[in-house]
């Protein structure tokens, strides 16, 4: 029994994180109305460790009264929230996939429209865009780009990235199987590389949080690369309801190479097109 | 059923042939009957013929005998030859009476035989006797008389007559027996023919009732197999058969095997209708649940319990799962462990319990109106390699027939593997789930630690940052330190300097004030004198000289004035007189001044004007000529050999920048050069210091006062422009005054302006800028980091364009290698290993660009070397052979500059920063 005692502890400490992280979450849905409650625990509390470490803030609750009492704060702990790691381009081999094998049935739709959901700071738009582009369809596609996340939104809108990454992102994008070269779609100064406004001209970015927010119109082809992943299970199944929901007959969906529907309840009502790019495709 | 007489199929074979050879039996019995009767018949009629014939014979002989014997005794009298005679008169009365009695059925025979009898008797009393009679008597006479009648002989002949008719009387009385006989004897045939038909007839009947009666249940038989057969399955139906025989027993054998077969049917369909059931559920409690309402449903069960073997905390439980028709979820123990109760010996034992006499307190089952105690308790347990791994328990308030039991224990005995791989899968999945939920969590750590590393880069970047911009300052505090020591000292210095130079200053002020006062007071005059040329004696050359010589101590003794004033000047106490000035005149005055200087120096002095330099210039003209001056005879003094060029220009619109617009829209742009010793580019902001000369060594060759450029400088910056340097040792130099039009004078924001405008226009000079923007600072210093002094190999056989890459490159800052072909760069690549980056044509002679980036990159391992393809624009082919050979990027011919230059940040930038 004495054995059991810092066991019992321990987890009454966690008991006790848990609480606080509760709480917190709790506190910042009803401050800021973004709603963490059901994340992906482990990664959120890692996250306020690592705010915790930078700050300097010894306890989670300490963290609370920051956040309720510190605008600033809670808008930083906010951002510190979204992850938003994303490359041109990234996954080369899902462009490649996507152009041979979803594009051909996009080129019947008069009109088509891609959602993108949490598109961070627009990387993957921008290389959509591009794609598009190069297959001729840009005139007709309409792409929304929505993030839950302002700032990145802000972000995602110029078009500017670091020059340090573009050669990642070439790379990647002759992966891709990019067509021309990618240099056609920038300039660069010292630091950063903006690409031409041309490729905004067809797409909308708009704040959307999968979480508490609906859909918004009937898509061809949704992509949501890696956003899940930062949801509990049960959150996750939401999302894809709601995904499957906004998609339209036929229509694509574009999951994160790490991401898989085979679990989901949903999975009955979609033929995969490419398993390995996660690339599914909603039946009739 | 009725309890029939057996008669089976040999039996009623057998019986049909008994019958048939009975019937052949009486029919022959009749035949030979009649057969017999027929042959005794005619054997009476040939008997009695035969004995009728003799017996008539005999007696026809034995009165012939008599009539012979008579007669011979009569001739001859001798008495032996009567004997005969006696002998037939004894004998014929026998066979007579023989005869008689033969035909007693025949009264009309009887009467002619009587008939007979009497003639005999009336011939033996007539003629027999007498005769012999009177013979023995030899009574001749009598006998004449008697043989002259001889009634003897009539006699004789009725009785042969008689004889006659008797006989073919008895003839035809045989030929009509005979005739009937014949007709006898063919209704005999007939009779066996008729005999011989019903005989058939009956055998056929027999026959065919038997084979009717044998084939009929076996057609019903197989008819109802085959409809059984057609309908596929359909066992309920059954073989009825009328008959007692074997086919009936068949067709309950059959019965009782279709019987078999519909349960083993009803088992399997139930059976795969279970599995089928379960099938795809991938819960244990959602199978137990889906088996346990399965089961329950086909055995009629009204309560079932369903318990899955655990293993908590190291003890082995059986743990409730699923329950039927239990209401609230009280339904028996959750758990049990085994050897536990009933249920848990069932485990213990592996094998089926049944229970039919329910104990008084088991459980009632429920309906929506009653309780009813169950009749039968089923404990099934579920093995699996030898384990129990479930136990079922069912109750029913009927009972549970053996086909149900037998449907349970068939349905269990695959059950366990299939629980055995729900419990596997559900495992699986929950592996599966766990590492989809470490990938995830995996991507999602990788994904933090990123940005994590992007924000710990960043703050390691704003610490650089921080530390530089520390370190800068420290640097600065330190090098303020000890500016601040240093000019503690320089004024300490100065101080005492100071004293010193204000010493020196009025000392020197006064020397020249004296010094050059007065050998100028008679210059000035005597030149003076001269110019007037009084004598006529001097020729006009001559008295030229005498004026320059005196408008050149006049200027001399302005810039003495103008020297004493330099401490105005700096204290911007100087008075400034903007006015016209004569721009053509320009030129004339300054050729007056310095060709004297330069004939003497014999240096070429060439002064050359736009044409489109405005006439009428506004400045102070008076501080305009004296930068001039002070510029062209710095530029004499220290031009041993070559020329001095003064070059006035008016700017262009396009050369104005706003500000420069703003303050005015003339500016003229005055230039003197030489070809002179030449400034070193570190003394450039020196020789601009008030009394500075390049260096020490200068002062003693050429001597001079260092003024000059300084307060040039002072001059310029209050005539709103400036004084830029372009010089190099021993190259000569250029000094370029620009300044504007100034109408309504000089403001002190224009200054400001100005002053921006200076940084603006003097990008690449050193000399005079102090005050440069911040940001424009940072682009350029940037800017020449990323391209500066960059090693960029262009590797292209077409010379023009080599030329174009060439010179833009060069511009900014890069050194450029250039290699004709392939062979070459490689050539290039193994001699210089500090090549940056290159621009690698493909299409080229001895060795294409494919060729050499495979060799740069494989033999000489240079991987990460950026190499940029130059393509041509519609060849997809190219780009991805480019792309296999190893390019890092590619552009497309025509090269856009923007773009190459675009190109070469993002592959020239350092990845870290």
């Amino acid at each position: 029994m004495e054995q059991m005692q810092p066991l019992e502890q321990k987890i009454q400490l966690d008991k006790q994180t848990k609480l606080e992280i509760e709480l917190l979450l709790e506190a910042i849905y009803r401050l800021s109305g973004f709603d963490f409650r059901q994340y992906n625990r482990s990664s959120i509390s890692r996250r306020i460790y690592n705010r915790m470490k930078i700050n300097n803030i010894p306890t989670i609750s300490r963290v609370l009264e920051k956040v309720i009492h510190d605008k600033a704060f809670l808008e930083q702990l906010l951002n510190d929230f979204s992850i938003n790691v994303t490359e041109m381009f990234r996954n080369p081999s899902f462009f490649k996939t996507f152009r041979e094998k979803v594009i051909p049935s996009l080129r019947d739709y008069p009109e088509i429209r891609i959602w993108h959901a949490g598109c961070a700071t627009g990387e993957e738009v921008y290389s959509m865009a591009i794609l598009l582009q190069e297959e001729g369809l840009m005139e007709r596609a309409m792409i929304y780009a929505t993030d839950m996340n302002e700032q990145v939104l802000e972000k995602a809108k110029k078009g500017i990235f670091p020059i340090h990454k573009m050669q990642a992102y070439t790379k990647n994008y002759m992966l891709a199987g990019g067509a021309h070269a990618f240099s056609e779609y920038y300039k660069t100064d010292y630091q950063y590389a903006y690409f031409h406004p041309t490729l905004l001209k067809n797409i909308i970015f708009a704040q959307h949080n999968l979480v508490t927010d609906q859909s918004f119109n009937e898509f061809h082809v949704i992509l949501c690369r890696n956003v899940l992943i930062y949801f509990s299970p049960q959150l996750q199944s939401y999302v894809h309801q709601l995904l499957y929901e906004s998609l339209s007959d036929q229509g694509f969906l574009c999951l994160g190479d790490k991401e898989t529907l085979r679990f989901e309840e949903v999975i009955s009502n979609y033929a995969e097109i490419a398993c390995n790019e996660r690339i599914y495709q909603k039946k009739h | 059923m009725l309890n029939r007489l057996k008669l089976g199929i040999r039996s009623k074979i057998t019986l049909g042939y008994i019958v048939i050879i009975l019937c052949l039996l009486a029919a022959i019995i009749i035949l030979n009957h009649q057969i017999t009767s027929l042959q005794e018949e005619r054997n009476y009629i040939i008997k009695y013929d035969a004995k009728v014939q003799e017996l008539t014979n005999n007696i026809e002989k034995y009165i012939l005998d008599m009539e012979s014997s008579q007669r011979a005794f009569i001739i001859t009298g001798e008495p032996s030859y009567l004997e005969p005679y006696d002998n037939a008169a004894k004998s014929w009365k026998t066979d007579f009476n023989d005869l008689y009695l033969q035909l007693k059925e025949k009264p009309t025979q009887r009467e002619k035989l009587k008939e007979i009898e009497e003639t005999i008797e009336h011939w033996i009393e007539t003629s027999g006797n007498p005769t012999i009679q009177f013979t023995k008597d030899n009574d001749t006479a009598a006998l004449n008389e008697f043989f002259k009648v001889d009634n003897g002989r009539q006699d004789i002949e009725k009785m042969r007559n008689l004889f006659e008719s008797f006989r073919s009387a008895e003839n035809n009385y045989t030929q009509a027996k005979a005739h009937q006989l014949d007709k006898k004897n063919s209704q005999l045939t007939s009779g066996l023919f008729g005999i011989l038909i019903v005989i058939s007839t009956i055998s056929i009947i027999i026959a065919n009732g038997i084979s009717q009666s044998i084939v009929k249940t076996i057609t019903e038989v197989m008819q109802t197999i085959q409809e059984i057969a057609v309908t596929k399955g359909n066992f309920k139906r059954r073989i009825h058969v009328k008959t007692n025989d074997e086919v009936n027993e068949l067709a309950d054998a059959t019965n009782l095997l279709l019987e078999s077969v519909e349960k083993r049917e009803w088992l399997q369909t139930n059976i795969a209708d279970i599995v089928k059931k379960y099938q795809g559920i991938s819960a244990i409690s959602g199978l137990a649940e889906t088996f346990l309402s399965e089961v329950a449903q086909k055995t009629e069960a009204s309560l079932g319990a369903f318990y899955v073997r655990e293993e908590i905390e190291d003890q082995v439980l059986f743990v409730k799962k699923a329950t039927f028709a239990d209401g609230d979820d009280l339904l028996g123990i959750n758990s049990f462990k085994i050897g536990q109760g009933l249920i848990g010996q069932c485990a213990l034992e592996k094998r089926i319990l049944f229970y039919d006499n329910i104990p008084q307190n088991y459980r009632l089952i429920r309906t929506g109106l009653a309780e009813m105690r169950p009749q039968n308790i089923l404990l099934v347990p579920i093995i699996f390699e030898g384990e129990v791994i479930a136990v079922v328990e069912l109750a029913t308030m009927t009972s549970f027939n053996d086909l149900q039991q037998e449907l349970v224990k068939q349905v269990i005995e695959n059950f366990g593997l299939t629980i055995n791989s729900v419990l596997g899968r559900m495992e699986i999945v929950r592996l599966l789930n766990e590492s989809r939920a470490m990938t995830e969590e995996l991507q999602v750590q990788s994904e933090e630690l990123q940005t994590q590393s992007e924000e710990l880069q960043m703050q390691t970047e704003e610490l650089t940052i921080i530390n530089e911009q520390l370190e800068e300052r420290t640097k600065e505090a330190e090098s303020k330190s000890k500016e601040l020591e240093k000019a503690k000292k320089e004024l300490e210095e100065t101080a005492e300097q100071l004293i010193l130079n204000s010493n020196y200053k009025s000392e020197f002020l006064a020397n020249m004030s004296h010094e050059l006062r007065t050998p100028l007071n008679s210059i000035l005059i005597l030149s003076e004198m001269l110019a007037e040329n009084s004598h006529n004696n001097l020729t006009d050359e001559e008295a030229e000289f005498a004026k320059v010589i005196h408008s050149s101590g006049e200027d001399l003794l302005a810039l003495i004035n103008d020297i004493l004033d330099l401490s105005k000047v700096e204290a911007g106490k100087l008075d400034m007189i903007f006015n016209e000035v004569n721009m053509n005149e320009i030129p004339t005055q300054m050729e007056h001044t310095f060709a004297p200087v330069a004939i003497k120096k014999n240096l070429a002095f060439l002064i050359s004007k736009a044409n489109d330099v405005v006439d009428i210039f506004y400045t102070d003209e008076k501080r305009f000529h004296q930068i001039l001056k002070n510029l062209l005879s710095n530029a004499f003094k220290f031009t041993e050999s070559g020329s001095v060029t003064l070059t006035i220009q008016q700017l262009t619109q396009q050369q104005l920048t706003s500000n420069m617009q703003e303050v005015s829209a003339d500016w003229l742009e005055i230039t003197v050069s030489d070809t002179g010793i030449g400034i070193p580019k570190n003394k450039h902001q020196l020789i601009f210091e008030s009394f500075q000369q390049a260096d020490g060594a200068t002062v003693r060759k050429y001597g001079g006062t260092g003024l000059g450029l300084s307060i040039c400088k002072e001059f310029a910056k209050l005539l709103g422009g400036w004084i830029t340097l372009q010089s190099e040792e021993g190259q000569g130099s250029s000094f370029t005054l620009t300044i504007p039009s100034l109408p309504n004078g000089i403001e002190e924001e224009q200054c400001q302006k100005l002053a921006m405008n200076e940084v603006a226009v003097t990008v690449e000079e050193v000399a005079l800028i102090e005050e440069q923007p911040q940001e424009k600072e940072e682009v350029s210093q940037h800017e020449v980091e990323v391209f500066q002094g960059k090693n960029i190999l262009i590797v292209d056989d077409d010379h023009r364009n080599i030329y174009a890459l060439k010179t833009a490159l060069e511009k900014r800052g890069m050194n450029i290698l250039v290699a004709k072909d392939g062979l070459e760069s490689i050539e290039i690549m193994q001699a210089n290993h500090n090549v940056d980056l290159i621009l690698m044509d493909i299409m080229m002679p001895i060795m294409d660009g494919y060729e050499a980036m495979t060799i740069i990159r494989q033999q000489m391992k240079q991987t990460d070397l950026p190499i940029i393809a130059l393509t041509a624009k519609a060849m997809k082919n190219d780009r991805d052979k480019a792309l296999q050979a190893g390019a890092s990027d590619y552009i497309s011919k025509p090269l856009n500059l923007d773009q190459l230059l675009s190109v070469l940040r993002v592959w020239l930038v350092s990845k870290g920063s």
